[in-house]
């Protein structure tokens, strides 16, 4: 073989340089084969790296080749790359060549071939590829261990936005592999048994720290392992932004920079990029340490021109800016120093400064601005070294602030920072008259007047106002002025003068003079006449005021105002209107609503005296009343009532008032007359009165109902509306007969009181007349005179001393009961008793008796009813009707009964009694002279029966259709009395 | 070794100051240095879950997701607690004590891997930082009490190793977090371990 080899190296030299001289086509048939393929691998890169020889080359002879390629992976059948490297090959040189790998090497075996062909000038046409090279097998043994599942690239840098391939390589095809990006699951493309590779397009930055991709292997639901990578991706590196370079002492080079964002990575995988500053005209370089800034030093000073590239870099690319410049085009001077002020007075000042120099002859432009009562004046001045500008027209007693900057005048490239300083002008005597105003008022013998003045604005005070100066001049009477000296701050004084004509003159005063004088003229004539009220109303913005003008020639008019409820002193104001103004808008922001103003409207004559020329009142804005009148119920009767509300001002309301409303509440569903239903805001219905006269505070509610209830309720209001909702007030009207019942039982009382008093005080007159004292017989003129005869047994009358007229005994048939004991029995019951009478007639028919009689009923012969023993006199049972008759004497009575009780036979002396009519009971009324005037037929009795109701313990036989009552009355037990 | 000379005065200082004079050892009873180291013990116990807890939240997914736990992973460097408890409870005082002497020397020399390993990834967590740090010091704590113990059991004290090896410098970052969180879980494991035995051990000797 290897003298075949020579023998053929021999025959192809032979060849070229036959082909030197003559023959081509021999060449052609060159077969240059690459050897010696070797393949080499960056694991970091993913990159297979090829070196090579090409034998049989001429010695010392240059060829133009093009190489072919192929890349094969996991198997060299399956080719994933094809590609031609075209180069120019010397004898004996050793190729290179590299070629990236999307997918980690570790993740598949590679295979790698290279054929060749020439493709020089010096041969021409036809050429011919040579072979194949032998397959180079390229494995990244990684994975190797104990470890079941593999995933690569390990700890890959990439660059936000590119597309990353990533693999595993799992030991056992019995597991089941995820993979998971981020705790997200991702999906893969199987490329063998073992290997499954996952794209990852535009991959995201996510942090510094790397993205975190794993995959699990496991059997079932048992894990069997986990592996995963960190992916490091890095944000892209930006172009460093606004690069610029100035001096401001032609020694240093101050560079700056915007760096944008920063592409560090944790685990020092990328560190912060870098920035160097590369200066192409002197060929310096500099690293900078700071990211945004870095100083170049000036070391020659003829270089005028420099031209800088800032280069920023990190691990996966640069970026570079570059600026080209003249370095006096590019000062930025240091602020200026000592400025001063110098002669200031009150409206002019010198300003001075000075700039740090640069060069000689160097022309400074510098800049002032010159701050103050809220204004800004700019002012631009070319200098050298030493500045200087006159400030004029300033304001007395003002502080100010003026500063200055500086730039090159020749090559405007930046203005220095700012210097500054503060100064206060001097004061200057007030430049205008203080605006005068009074009140006057006039009082017996004089006038008050008192004076208001505004103060001076500041503009026009010029300074510190310290006090006013008031002179009062009297215009009629040569006399001395007055000065008055009121310090300030006072906006007012008090002046009593009397009736004569004044002119006062007002200046205000500070350190340095006096203001020019402001006049009034207070005329001796009294100005206060009447003047008819006009109310106006008024805006949100303010009040709209017109006049008729001033008949004559006037200076001006001037409105004053102030609250109407307050003080005048307090919230006085005033305006002045020019003489051919006859309107006016009065508008300010103390205006309140539900506030009323009063205006007063002058006009100043020539003489500087005033004439009150209108008044005006009116409201800002008017508001609804914020209260109702408190109402009283007057004159309530049956069928009206009175409301009154007399103590409701309406005056001091949030608006003109200009009526009330009355609402009434009644059962009856109509209103009445006057009144209009209304609905009200919670929905009731009521009825309203409307009264359209705000003077008008009272109401008169009739044609009521009597012992009806009403409610009602009464608010004013105004143009806003009405006041505030509140509870109504209830009211009953009266019945219509209890008022007549007073009228009739009022007088009847009196009269009943007036004839008791009457009564009484003719007592005594009435008991004569009526009933006398009934003479006592132990009293009697008669007694005396027996007494006189001397008889010791004086006895008036003894019971047994009378002559019964007759005896009436009253026998009960057998059986006959009392149906009842205390109720009351019916005359036809009694009448069915049939009581066996026995009349005894009197014996002594010219018997002087007493007419009037009274029956003494003695029913101590009923036994059983002497046992209760209540009463002084034995009771009987009044159900035994008692005899009545008259007996000549007792003795013969009792002889009478006893016959009687014996005809009687069996009949039980219970219920038989005795009624005792005596006659000696005397009248009770009537003349004692009169007593025996008819004694047979008594034309009345005044009985006086001393009966005796029977207790319940008297077992008495109940009534049975045949007894008998014989009872005349019967008591309740309660009626009885002794 | 190459570890400790990283901090070789910390772990020295607490070595020295922990482990009692070898020349007067043998006379001193076990029962103080055993309660010392039983103390101590208990207090790493208190903190390894919250150590384990604050490793991962800071090592994104999966490490961070609720419930993370991957027994699987190990390392052939340090010794795991997790053996048999037979196996465990035949093993006498000396035998015990002188694995986890071995034990939680690789576990220090694991976490001042584990320390630097962070301090590059996060060096912006000063709280993560401060705990591996106090767990490490801790750990050398214990190996003093048990040196301690050893010796006044009159045991042979186990010698120093290197116990990383330099395949624990070419990790991936991924084998990093994994290889943190291994040991941030087995100085639990083992921390639980040590407190079980010395409880055993102070009962035994405090008689």
């Amino acid at each position: 073989m290897a003298l075949f080899a020579i023998f053929q190296t021999t025959f192809f030299l032979t060849l070229l340089s036959l082909r030197t001289y003559q023959s081509e086509v021999l060449a052609e048939r060159l077969p240059l084969t690459p050897v010696s393929l070797k393949v080499s691998t960056n694991s970091t890169r993913q990159s297979l790296h090829l070196q090579w020889t090409v034998h049989n080359l001429p010695y010392h002879q240059e060829l133009k080749m093009v190489f072919q390629i192929q890349i094969s992976r996991i198997e060299t059948s399956n080719v994933i790359w094809v590609g031609n490297y075209s180069t120019t090959v010397k004898w004996n040189q050793v190729l290179h060549w590299s070629w990236e790998s999307e997918l980690p090497l570790e993740c598949a075996t590679h295979f790698v071939r290279i054929k060749s062909v020439v493709d020089d000038a010096k041969f021409p046409e036809p050429n011919f590829w040579s072979n194949w090279s032998s397959w180079e097998e390229v494995s990244v043994q990684d994975s190797t261990g104990q470890d079941i599942l593999f995933v690569f690239p390990k700890d890959k840098l990439v660059e936000e936005g590119t597309n990353v391939t990533i693999c595993y390589v799992s030991r056992n095809i019995q597991n089941n592999v995820s993979c998971y990006l981020e705790g997200k699951q991702i999906h893969g493309e199987q490329l063998d048994p073992h290997v499954t590779a996952f794209n990852l397009n535009s991959v995201p930055f996510i942090r510094n720290k790397g993205t975190n991709i794993y995959c699990e292997a496991s059997q079932g639901n048992v894990s069997e392992g986990m592996k995963g990578i960190v992916l490091f991706v890095s944000k892209v590196l930006e172009e460093p932004k606004d690069f610029s370079c100035e001096t401001e002492d032609f020694k240093t080079l101050h560079c700056t920079w915007d760096p944008g964002t920063d592409t560090a990575l944790g685990w020092s995988k990328q560190p912060s990029q870098s920035y160097t500053l590369f200066e192409s005209f002197s060929g310096e370089k500099k690293l900078c340490t700071h990211k945004n800034w870095c100083n170049w030093q000036i070391t020659q000073d003829s270089q005028e021109t420099y031209n800088f590239t800032l280069t920023a870099e990190n691990y996966l690319r640069k970026r570079s800016v570059n600026i080209l410049f003249n370095l006096t085009h590019r000062v930025y001077l240091m602020n200026p120093f000592s400025v001063n002020f110098e002669n200031v007075n009150a409206t002019n000042a010198i300003m001075t400064w000075k700039v740090h120099s640069m060069r000689n002859n160097f022309t400074y432009l510098c800049q002032i601005e010159l701050h103050g009562e809220g204004k800004m004046m700019q002012y631009n001045v070319s200098i050298k070294v030493n500045g200087e500008y006159f400030l004029s027209e300033l304001e007395p007693a003002t502080e100010y602030m003026a500063r200055v900057r500086c730039a090159d005048a020749s090559h405007f490239w930046k203005w220095s920072e700012w210097s500054g300083q503060n100064f206060t002008t001097l004061e200057a005597a007030p430049s205008e008259a203080p605006d005068v105003w009074r009140i006057v008022n006039l009082e017996p013998g004089n006038h008050t007047v008192t004076l208001f003045w505004k103060p001076l604005s500041k503009l026009h005070a010029n300074g510190k106002i310290l006090f006013y100066n008031v002179v009062v001049e009297n215009l009629d009477k040569p006399s001395r002025s007055e000065l008055h000296s009121i310090p300030a701050p006072a906006n007012s004084t008090k002046l009593i003068l009397d009736r004569c004509s004044y002119q006062i003159c007002v200046t205000a005063n500070n350190s340095v003079g006096a203001s020019p004088a402001s006049v009034i003229v207070i005329s001796a004539d009294p100005e206060n006449k009447e003047v008819e009220e006009e109310r106006i109303a008024g805006t949100e913005g303010g009040f709209s005021l017109s006049w008729k003008p001033q008949p004559g020639d006037v200076i001006g008019y001037v409105v004053d105002w102030c609250d109407h409820t307050q003080d005048v002193l307090g919230d006085f104001q005033w305006k002045n209107v020019g003489p051919n103004t006859t309107s006016t808008v009065i508008s300010t922001d103390a205006f309140r609503p539900g506030v009323r103003y009063d205006f007063r409207i002058y006009g100043l004559s020539t003489k500087r005296i005033a004439c009150l020329l209108e008044k005006k009142t009116g409201y800002s804005q008017e508001l609804a009343p914020s209260d109702n009148p408190h109402v009283l119920v007057d004159t309530l009767t049956s069928h009206s009532f009175t409301l009154s509300w007399k103590d409701y001002s309406t005056e001091s309301q949030p608006g003109f008032i200009q009526g009330y409303h009355v609402y009434l509440k009644s059962k009856a569903r109509q209103c009445h007359p006057r009144f209009e239903k209304a609905v009200l805001s919670d929905g009731s219905e009521c009825c309203k009165y409307k009264i359209d006269n705000p003077e008008e505070k009272a109401l008169i509610v009739d044609n009521l109902k009597p012992e009806s209830f009403y409610e009602f309720f009464i608010t004013p209001f105004t143009s806003a509306g009405e006041g505030p909702s509140a509870t109504f007030t209830k009211v009953t009207t009266p019945d219509e007969h209890s008022s007549m019942l007073i009228h009739i039982l009022l007088p009847m009382v009196f009269c009943v009181l007036l004839i008791m008093v009457m009564c009484y005080l003719k007592s005594q007159w009435i008991k004569e007349t009526c009933y006398p004292d009934i003479p006592d017989p132990y009293k009697s003129s008669i007694l005396s005179l027996i007494k006189f005869k001397e008889n010791p047994h004086l006895i008036i009358m003894n019971v047994s001393d009378c002559i019964p007229d007759a005896i009436e005994v009253v026998s009960k048939p057998e059986g006959t009961k009392i149906q009842f004991l205390g109720t009351r029995k019916s005359l036809t019951e009694t009448e069915l008793t049939k009581p066996n009478y026995l009349y005894l007639l009197p014996t002594e028919k010219n018997h002087s008796g007493p007419g009037p009689c009274i029956c003494f009923e003695n029913l101590t012969y009923n036994q059983a009813a002497s046992d209760s023993g209540s009463c002084g006199h034995v009771p009987v049972s009044p159900k035994a009707p008692s005899m009545l008759g008259l007996m000549t004497s007792p003795e013969n009575v009792l002889k009478a009964l006893k016959n009687y009780i014996n005809s009687l036979g069996e009949i039980p002396a219970g219920e038989t009694s005795l009624n005792y009519v005596s006659q000696l009971a005397s009248p009770m009324f009537g003349d004692k002279d009169s007593l025996p005037t008819n004694p047979v037929e008594p034309p009345h009795c005044s009985e006086y029966k001393m009966q005796m109701a029977v207790s319940l313990r008297l077992a008495l036989p109940p009534p049975t259709e045949n007894s008998s009552l014989s009872s005349i009355t019967l008591l309740d037990p309660g009626e009885h009395y002794c | 070794m190459m570890l400790l000379t990283h901090h070789p005065s910390s772990g020295l200082c607490l070595l020295t100051l922990l482990s009692p004079p070898l020349s007067s050892a043998a006379s001193i009873s076990p029962a103080e240095p055993i309660s010392q180291a039983y103390s101590l013990a208990l207090y790493m116990q208190k903190n390894t879950s919250a150590l384990l807890r604050t490793y991962l939240q800071y090592q994104g997914s999966p490490f961070s997701d609720p419930g993370f736990s991957a027994p699987e992973l190990q390392l052939s460097s340090l010794p795991p607690a997790t053996a048999f408890f037979k196996t465990w409870h035949a093993l006498d005082d000396g035998e015990w004590l002188s694995l986890a002497q071995r034990a939680f020397l690789a576990l220090t020399q694991h976490l001042q891997l584990v320390e630097d390993d962070q301090s590059d990834l996060n060096p912006g967590s000063p709280i993560l930082l401060a705990q591996l740090r106090a767990a490490r010091l801790r750990a050398q704590g214990l190996l003093g009490n048990m040196a301690a113990i050893m010796t006044a059991l009159g045991l042979p004290i186990p010698p120093e190793e290197d116990t990383l090896g330099l395949a624990a410098f070419g990790a991936s970052a991924f084998e990093r977090k994994c290889r943190g969180y291994v040991v941030t879980r087995e100085y639990g494991h083992w921390t639980d371990r040590a407190v079980r035995d010395l409880a055993l051990l102070k009962a035994k000797y405090s008689a």
